[in-house]
This record gives C-alpha cells, sequence and structure tokens, in this order.
C-alpha cells in the first residue's frame, strides 16, 4: 500500500509524523520503505538521525532518480545506519525500514511524462519488497503531489494499487480552512485528480485527515487551566470543530489527533518506548496516538467512499 | 562468433540478472506467461514444460556506444549491443537478464552500425579491451557516465511488470536480488572456478573461469539459475527469520502458507542449464552448501506444519 502524506502549509508535522508511522509499523512487523518527495526541505533523515548517511544522496536522491540521472535511487537501511541510540538494536520481529532520501541540494522542478514512469517503476519495484510505502511531499499542490496523482490515476501505472492520502494539518483556523482547501478546493487534490482521470468519490474517500500539535482538552496541561480559560478553549474547539464540519473535515474524516508533544515541538524525532517508559521525555497519549493511527492506515473501518 | 576464449570468439562476458516473484497473488497459467513475455512480434516465446516449468522472452537487443566500466579509469570505448530476455519460471517468478561479451580488440576507428548489428549480444572494444580491469569494474558497479547493464535488465523487468494482467497482491514480501556475473576463459591446463559472494541491498556477484569454447548464451543461463536459487534461499530464509515458534494458541502464520503455496516446489538446481556448465553449479553448492540449507529449510516448514496441524487437533473446539 502506498500512503501518501501532504499538508497546505509547512511546520504541519507531516514528515516526523509519517516517519513515526513507518517507524511504528516497522515495529510490528512490517516492511516499510520511506520515500522523502520533500523536495524543498527533506527532513526525513533528520527524523531517522542519519547524518553520514545522506551525504551521499547528492546525485544519487530520488530528484536525480526521478529525472533520469542514476538508475538506482540511494537505499539506506534505517536500522542498520541511525545513530539514534534507541534504534541501533534492532527489535526481534521487526520488519525493514529503508529510506530513500531526496537529494540534498536541489528543490522543486515540473515534472515530465519519463518521470511518471520513472516513479511508477520505482513503486511497483518497491512493492515486492515493502509491504507499505511512505511517500512524503512537500507542502501543497507541488509538482510532487501532481506527479503522484497522475501515476495514481486509473491510467496513470498505480491506480490499481490501493492508495491512501494523510493529509496533515494543525489545530488552528487557518491550517484547517488551509487543509480543507488543499483536499476539496478549487486547486485541490480532488479536482486536480479528477481532471487526471480519477473519480472524484473515490479519490475523496481515500483521503483522511491527520490533526497534529492538537490540545487535548481533558488532559494536562489543558485540563488543568483557570476555569475562564477552560471555558474559552472549550468554545474554540467547538468553533473550529464547526469550522472544518463545514469545509468538509466531518468526524469520520479524521484519522486521528495527534497530541501537542513538547518534544516534538524541540526536536523531530522519533517517539520511541524508551522515551516515553525510561526517560520519561515524551507523553505515553503520544506514543499511543502515533500507534493508533499507524494501524488505521491499513484499517478498512476507517476508509470508505465518504 | 565462437566461445570465450577461441581464436575468433570473446575474452569476456558480463551480465546481470534481476530476479522477482510475479507481482500476482497467483501463478500464472502458460498461455498467460506467454502474453507477458511475447516482447516481440516477430519471434516467438520460448516454452519449455521439464523438469519444470519454464517460459523465455525472445531476445531484445539495445544499441550501445560508451565507456565500459573499470576499476583504474582506463578509458575505452566499446560499441555494440547488449542482448537481454526475460525468464519466468513456473509461472511465479520473473527474472530479467542482460548480458554482452567482448573480443580482446577491435578495430581503430568506429565502424558504421551495420558492423556492430552483424553481432548481436557482442560489444567491439575501439582499439584494446582492457579486459581484466572492466571485468572487476564490471562486479563493482558502473560509475557516472559508463555502460549500466543492470539498468537495461531492470527496464526490461519493468516493461513486463507494467503489464495490465498483473494484479501486484503479492503473497508476501520479497528480497529484490541482483545477480552480477563476469566469464572468463580459463587458463590451459587450470580447472573452472566459480567465487561468489553476496553484499547488502540483494547484490551478488560472481566471477567465473571456464572452459575454452564455453558460449557466453550458455553462461548467462548458468547465472540465470545461480540467480534463481540464490533468489529463492534468500526469500525462505528472509521470511523463518525470526518466525516465532509455534505457541499452543497461535494459528497457521501466513508467510508459511505463502512459502508452501508459492515457492518450495521451485527448487530444481541446473534445470534448464548448459550440460558442459553443470560442474560449475555442483562446485559452487559443495562450498556453500545451498542444496542442504535448502533440504533443512523445507524440513522445518514442513514439521512446523504437521506440528501446528497435530496440535490443533488436540485442542478443544469451542462447542466442547
Amino acid at each position: 500500500m502506498l500512503v501518501l502524506a501532504a499538508s497546505d502549509k509547512g511546520g504541519t508535522g507531516r514528515s516526523v509524523t509519517a516517519a513515526n508511522l513507518a517507524y511504528q509499523r516497522s515495529l510490528d512487523g512490517d516492511d516499510v520503505c520511506f520515500l522523502d518527495f520533500d523536495f524543498g526541505s527533506p527532513t526525513a533523515s533528520a527524523v531517522f538521525d542519519l547524518p553520514d548517511a545522506v551525504v551521499g544522496a547528492d546525485g544519487r536522491g530520488l530528484h536525480s532518480y526521478l529525472q533520469g540521472r542514476t538508475s538506482e535511487p540511494l537505499r539506506i537501511d534505517v536500522w542498520a545506519r541511525t545513530e539514534h541510540p534507541a534504534l541501533r538494536d534492532r527489535p526481534s520481529g521487526s520488519g525493514r525500514l529503508v529510506l530513500l532520501p531526496g537529494d540534498r541540494t536541489g528543490g522543486e522542478f515540473p515534472f515530465a511524462e519519463a518521470d511518471r514512469h520513472r516513479f511508477v517503476d520505482l513503486v511497483l519495484r518497491l512493492r515486492h519488497e515493502f509491504d507499505l510505502l511512505f511517500v512524503d511531499l512537500s507542502a501543497g499542490r507541488s509538482y510532487a503531489a501532481d506527479l503522484v496523482l497522475a501515476a495514481t490515476s486509473p491510467h496513470g501505472g498505480l491506480g490499481r494499487q490501493g492508495n491512501r492520502w494523510l493529509v496533515f494539518h494543525r489545530w488552528t483556523r487557518q491550517h484547517v480552512m488551509a487543509a480543507a482547501e488543499l483536499a476539496y478546493g478549487n486547486a485541490g487534490l480532488v479536482r486536480a485528480g479528477a481532471a487526471m482521470g480519477h473519480r472524484p468519490e473515490v479519490l475523496s474517500g481515500s483521503i483522511r485527515f491527520v490533526r497534529a500539535a492538537a490540545p487535548d482538552l481533558e488532559s494536562p496541561p489543558w485540563s488543568q487551566v483557570s476555569p475562564a480559560q477552560y471555558v474559552w478553549l472549550r468554545q474554540c474547539e467547538q468553533v473550529l470543530e464547526e469550522l472544518a464540519a463545514a469545509r468538509g473535515i466531518c468526524k469520520a474524516r479524521v484519522l486521528a489527533s495527534i497530541p501537542l508533544e513538547p518534544v516534538l515541538q524541540w526536536q523531530e524525532r522519533l517517539i520511541t518506548d524508551e522515551d516515553v517508559h525510561d526517560h520519561g521525555i515524551a507523553h505515553h497519549e503520544t506514543l499511543r496516538a502515533m500507534r493508533d493511527l499507524a494501524q488505521r492506515l491499513t484499517d478498512d473501518e476507517f476508509w470508505g467512499p465518504w | 562468433m565462437g566461445g570465450l576464449g577461441t581464436p575468433s570468439g570473446p575474452v569476456l562476458a558480463c551480465g546481470e540478472v534481476r530476479t522477482r516473484l510475479l507481482p500476482t497473488s497467483d501463478a500464472v497459467d502458460e498461455r498467460t506467461a506467454e502474453r507477458l513475455l511475447r516482447l516481440r512480434t516477430d519471434e516467438r516465446v520460448r516454452l519449455s514444460r521439464h523438469p519444470n516449468r519454464y517460459a523465455v522472452s525472445p531476445g531484445l537487443l539495445t544499441g550501445v556506444d560508451c565507456r565500459p566500466p573499470s576499476v583504474n579509469g582506463a578509458s575505452s570505448r566499446v560499441v555494440g549491443t547488449v542482448t537481454a530476455r526475460a525468464v519466468l519460471v513456473e509461472g511465479r517468478v520473473l527474472q530479467s537478464s542482460a548480458h554482452f561479451s567482448a573480443p580482446a580488440s577491435g578495430p581503430d576507428r568506429r565502424r558504421p552500425w551495420g558492423h556492430y548489428l552483424g553481432r548481436p549480444g557482442c560489444l567491439i572494444p575501439v582499439g584494446r579491451l582492457p579486459a581484466r580491469s572492466v571485468a572487476e569494474g564490471f562486479l563493482a558497479g558502473p560509475g557516472p557516465h559508463e555502460l549500466d547493464v543492470g539498468s537495461i535488465a531492470e527496464s526490461l523487468m519493468a516493461r513486463v511488470c507494467r503489464h495490465r494482467i498483473l494484479d501486484f497482491d503479492l503473497p508476501l514480501t520479497t528480497v529484490n536480488t541482483s545477480l552480477r556475473w563476469t566469464a572468463v576463459p580459463a587458463v590451459e591446463g587450470e580447472a573452472t572456478s566459480v567465487l561468489f559472494t553476496k553484499a547488502d541491498d540483494g547484490l551478488r556477484t560472481v566471477a567465473l573461469r571456464l572452459p575454452h569454447g564455453t558460449a557466453p548464451a550458455a553462461v548467462a543461463g548458468l547465472c540465470e539459475d545461480l540467480a534463481l536459487h540464490d533468489w529463492l534461499l534468500t526469500t525462505v530464509a528472509y521470511a523463518l527469520d525470526g518466525l516465532p515458534a509455534g505457541h499452543e494458541d497461535s494459528g497457521l502464520p501466513k508467510v508459511l502458507r505463502s512459502l508452501v503455496d508459492h515457492l518450495l516446489h521451485l527448487w530444481m538446481p541446473r534445470g534448464h542449464v548448459d550440460r558442459t556448465l553443470h560442474a560449475v553449479w555442483e562446485e559452487l553448492d559443495e562450498h556453500t552448501g545451498y542444496s542442504r540449507q535448502w533440504n533443512v529449510m523445507g524440513q522445518r516448514i514442513r514439521d512446523q506444519l504437521v506440528l501446528r496441524a497435530v496440535r490443533s487437533r488436540h485442542q478443544p473446539s469451542a462447542w466442547d
């Protein structure tokens, strides 16, 4: 299955959450591949803690591959190469976790027909080896998003592959509106996809939203604020829920809310068991939300034609 | 052109084989295999049923005029065609294989294309060929702007995999392997030899020294067979790695079923290899113990199945 991580704006926690989902699925025994298509600012290698490995990516990364400059994009075995202390001992029973980094230099570029073919061939090749492929797209209706939309259209080569879109947004007015615009707006994914041959209802049914850095008012510190603050927060929450629903992001389309996590505010990283239980630096709720979301990716109950 | 090391023949043959599970939920039948591999209208797909079902596409030629790989950066140029073909074993495992052979020297100036097209699968050097450096460079992998035979094999693989009848509903995840090989004629009086190495990312290399007169196409066939069996071992070993022992309450892991359904019956070393090269497989097998390992793994899978069957019979059913 191809999981496409998109967001309208930067700073939505898209890359870091997607990387965490890849990590969680790999811990569960799935073979997972993470493709860093964030051509503006590749961050996945930082999240996976691979400072040395990406140096070799220039000229051999995904940009170079898509543009035909190399026939084999660089692959990095995260378990073997990471410098994250908790990841160095790969747990028994875990699956492969491989990163295909973007080139360090080289930003967005318009794609040609040949690039789409190369993308399709790459995905088909990786399908043999991996249960789940994550594609981390740059923010907005980027060239990368268009490339993926074209490739996953019914005649694009990946139309029958079971593709799922995650649209990440923060829990604020601007972000909610931007996320809805990215999915359903005039220049959004569904309209653009329809123009490329997608059936709008099918494409729409494969898009789910993930709220990142969303405060949970029922747990600390938000549940311990002053009564006046609490009432105000509640009202804002209500207004936001109504706004989201009015823009098409009804509850059924929200796959998960990832709580506001201080650790992630300071450092884009994988949240591990050790962070929660041994060091006590990350919240248990964050880890649980990541795990639940990771499971829901392949749980058909959460996906449908609505 | 004659065989390896003959007066008019090549002094070097190189190739790469890529091996994958055919991306379908089930093995395909003979007619579908034929449709998949019909890459040219003017030539038929070769089908054979013994000792196992085996389909071979017509050969495809790719014209090249470039620098061959080399270890010491020696600049040389080769012109000609690389030949590639796709193979489907038991309707289940797909291989794409590309290779070329090269004589020790060629004309000092590049000739018109017609000259090269008359010798399909042959790369003729402009001047002398630094054969040893090319052989070593080939196994190390191509540098920038050097001949990349792997990409020719990969594009053929991609072409077959794009076929609409493939559903990509794969029964298990596997490792994609590439096997790069080189063959040079053995020195007079020296025995044939085979050096097999495994690297990360599913890359294998095979350096062969073979009797004079061995046909490059026969070597390619041998290496396809080596690649297939190495892939089978790799895949089954990967699937069994870390498989938990059957506990009282556990059912049959899906992966064991997939192995039985799709892979265990495919072991057939030398099935389609030229008789003169059988000794190479035997030598390799003696050193690596591939067949023994395969038998043990197969037996382990069957034992697991029997144990689980016995357990499920003795477990009280929900109706008791």
